[in-house]
């Protein structure tokens, strides 16, 4: 098992905690950018040995949005559209490679967490998304290290 | 597993050598049975159908098919036999129905994904006690450390877990941690003020420490991500506690409390680094 939908997941959910900075007036354009672009790339078909590499791009994009929030001032709206469409690539790119297409159902509507994420920021309390974010970052960086070694959890099991 | 393959291809070869029909030791080894004519007993595959998941009512219904066909049976001499199958089937049935659930990946060295990723800070009191230090020495020094140091140690953390995992040479982790735990409680405990640059340096290197710990057992994960996933939340969430905890200054002697809290997280650490070096 590699995650199945858990990197494209981790991925809109940093997008979402990222677009909570952006103005609102962005989010619609912003999350069909996402959705277009994810399901654009998830019916590309790329080469096996490409796959750790778009994992790898899978995480270095959570990174990226998770970094976006420290952003003095915010996000702007073409900064916002360009995450987007990243974010969008990668995951669909990852779930073309090592994945099923349920699983963008699975991990696009994490985006939405720009919403409560948005109130959050508003209320003054947006220093509580940049401790989750920094999370993410964590997580990322293990998620990016781990093909270091050769680990069983990578080895197909019963599960796959 | 490698230690086991020697006696296994033994076995394979010449079957058991003092001559036993094959009832091994563990019901689990029936498909090591080297001789097909030796047919395990009606318990032993009753144990191996337990240990592989058979629905409860399967083994109910051939119990009482066993029971069933004594009692119908002509041949009096078989009756004596058979009655000793279908009780034997019998107990078998009760038993069945008192176990429970077979356990996969027990005792593989595979801990599992997120449950155990998320449980694995909370089960060693080194590592937990460090984290909600973490957050309450946070709290104790105010904006902008009360959230500068929860960003910095998962961050610092997850470097730290990178280098255990590309198992690049570090000083002993044990004592680091023990260190971590020793220093973090004294600084509650005697409410020291650290300049910013220095709670965030001393933060980032005990990261380090635990983030290696962390990392050298992350690759023999089942599920590797959600482990990470798990455990880097639950660190999280233990910063979160440290910080609450944090939140008892501002009430009338709340200061007293933490630290003493303080002290006794000091205490523990002196403890786990006597352990780390005497050991």
């Amino acid at each position: 098992m590699r995650g199945g939908a858990l990197p494209p997941a981790l991925l809109c959910a940093a997008l979402g905690l990222a677009l909570s900075f952006a103005p609102r007036r962005i989010y619609p354009f912003a999350l069909i950018v996402l959705v277009l672009g994810a399901l654009a790339a998830s019916f590309l078909s790329f080469p096996a040995v490409w796959q750790d590499g778009l994992f790898l791009g899978c995480w270095a994009s959570i990174v990226l949005a998770a970094l976006l929030i420290h952003l003095p001032g915010g996000i702007g709206a073409k900064l916002a559209l360009a995450v987007a469409l990243n974010s969008g690539f990668w995951a669909g790119a990852v779930i073309a490679t090592a994945g099923v297409k349920l699983d963008l159902a699975k991990a696009l509507p994490l985006a939405l967490l720009c919403l409560p994420g948005a109130w959050v920021v508003s209320t003054k309390r947006g220093i509580a998304l940049k401790v989750v974010a920094s999370w993410l970052i964590a997580v990322s960086i293990l998620g990016a290290a781990l093909p270091l070694v050769p680990t069983p959890g990578y080895k197909p099991d019963h599960m796959d | 597993m490698q230690g086991l393959e020697p006696e296994i291809m033994s076995r394979s070869r010449s079957g058991y050598e003092d001559g036993r029909k094959c009832r091994p030791e563990k019901p689990h080894a029936n498909h090591l049975c080297p001789n097909e004519n030796a047919r395990p007993s009606m318990a032993e595959d009753a144990s191996y159908i337990e240990k592989t998941h058979a629905p409860k009512k399967l083994v109910i219904s051939a119990a009482l098919s066993s029971i069933r066909t004594v009692f119908h049976s002509g041949r009096k001499r078989l009756a004596g036999k058979l009655a000793g199958r279908g009780a034997l089937a019998l107990t078998t049935a009760v038993a069945m129905l008192a176990a429970g659930p077979a356990e996969a990946h027990m005792g593989t060295g595979l801990p599992g994904g997120f449950a155990s990723g998320f449980l694995h800070p909370l089960t060693g009191f080194d590592h937990m006690l460090a984290m909600v230090s973490v957050g309450l020495w946070g709290a104790f020094l105010g904006r902008p450390l009360i959230v500068a140091l929860p960003v910095i140690f998962p961050t610092v953390m997850a470097f730290g877990a990178f280098l255990g995992i590309a198992n690049v040479p570090f000083p002993p982790v044990e004592i680091g941690i023990g260190l971590s735990v020793l220093i973090l409680g004294c600084a509650i405990a005697a409410a020291w003020r650290a300049p910013v640059w220095a709670a965030c340096l001393i933060v980032a290197i005990f990261g380090l420490f635990h983030g290696y710990a962390h990392g050298k057992e992350l690759p023999s994960a089942a599920d590797p991500i959600g482990f990470a996933v798990g455990f880097v939340l639950s660190t999280g969430l233990l910063h979160v506690a440290g910080i609450g905890i944090g939140l008892l200054n501002d009430r009338p002697g709340g200061i007293a409390v933490t630290r003493t809290l303080g002290g006794l997280v000091g205490v523990a650490g002196l403890y786990f680094l006597a352990t780390a070096i005497f050991k």
